[in-house]
């Protein structure tokens, strides 16, 4: 036992006893809620956030885009809105992600390091075969239309629901197969309405998520 | 099933919580004393003598990391804690709902 845990503590208050089983019930679901609660690295607020920034970002730049005929691809400006709109987005999931995990270590804060590093090295690869269609003369439509919208979501929401079901997290593979199919029904969309779509896809995504998750507190596992 | 057949090591109210947040937490993961302190609204003395009990029943497991004021205690809950706590809910949930019937 630790030096810390082997303190003898006089002030210490030991409530044996005293707790009748509707009383644990109670208590127990309390905790249970609580800890979930406060270890969600995805809480509801952050859903909705998020719901309403990437229609936002995504509107953006298909506002940009809708008149271009034929297509030449998004706006310096609208890109600089979008990439503004995602970092607002990123900071505030790191903020909230920092808050969730905060003291927690073990096999679930490697795996996250590893899974970081992996989606990172996901993304740059996307990107990089981005510039591989644009050198083989693939058309503007697709370059910088159809595929940096719907590629990241395709392919790092099927890594993340491969992952998950092997280790059976049946939550984040209920929030990476509906991005993935969001994505693959906007890549039929065309070059200029897959913005669009993506957005408001991904808004609707993630406000179902946020809504079960509301639901789901209040079915508890006790009584 | 009666009262007093609840595993007496976690019905207590104080015990209760601390073993429900740590069974919040992925097997395998390990939570800070500090966290946990901050989680359950105990004194460290008082959360110091639950975690105590809990180790001694083998519930729980205890690690230190480092020394002085880098030094870092992380909890965690034990299989033997996990499988305590899901008996104690499923008994608790028996006691209040009457057993649950068994699949044929």
């Amino acid at each position: 036992m630790s030096e810390e845990l082997n303190r003898v503590d006089t002030a210490a208050v030991d409530t044996e006893g005293g707790l009748d089983p509707a009383a644990a019930a109670a208590l127990l679901d309390r905790a249970t809620d609580s800890a979930v609660r406060q270890f969600n690295v995805w809480p509801p607020l952050l859903l909705v956030v998020g719901a309403v920034l990437f229609p936002v970002a995504f509107g953006v730049v298909w506002s940009s885009v809708r008149a271009q005929h034929p297509y030449k691809g998004p706006g310096g400006g609208a890109l600089l809105i979008f990439y503004a709109i995602i970092t607002v987005w990123v900071i505030v999931v790191g903020i909230v992600l920092r808050r969730a995990t905060v003291g927690v270590g073990g096999r679930s804060a490697r795996q996250r390091k590893i899974e970081a590093l992996g989606f990172a090295g996901m993304l740059i690869t996307v990107y990089v075969f981005q510039g591989a269609l644009l050198h083989e003369g693939v058309s503007h439509a697709v370059v910088y239309g159809v595929y940096p919208v719907t590629a990241p979501f395709i392919f790092v929401g099927s890594a993340s629901a491969i992952v998950a079901a092997a280790r059976e997290e049946w939550r984040t593979v209920r929030v990476a197969v509906p991005l993935i199919a969001v994505a693959l029904g906007a890549a039929f969309a065309g070059p200029v309405a897959v913005w669009l779509v993506i957005g408001i896809g991904i808004a609707l995504v993630l406000l179902g998520l946020a809504i079960a998750q509301v639901r789901g507190r209040r079915v508890r596992t006790v009584a | 099933m009666t009262v007093d057949e609840l595993d007496p090591l976690i019905h207590v109210p104080a015990r209760l919580r601390v073993v429900a947040t740590l069974a919040a937490l992925p097997d395998g993961d390990t939570l800070s004393f500090t966290r946990l302190q901050d989680m359950i609204g105990l004194t460290p003395g008082n959360l110091i003598t639950h975690l105590r009990k809990l180790e001694d029943a083998g519930y729980v497991g205890v690690e230190k990391i480092g020394s002085g004021v880098a030094s870092r205690t992380s909890v965690a809950l034990t299989i033997l804690g996990r499988a305590a706590f899901t008996s104690y809910s499923a008994a608790l949930r028996d006691l209040l709902t009457g057993p649950t019937p068994p699949n044929d």
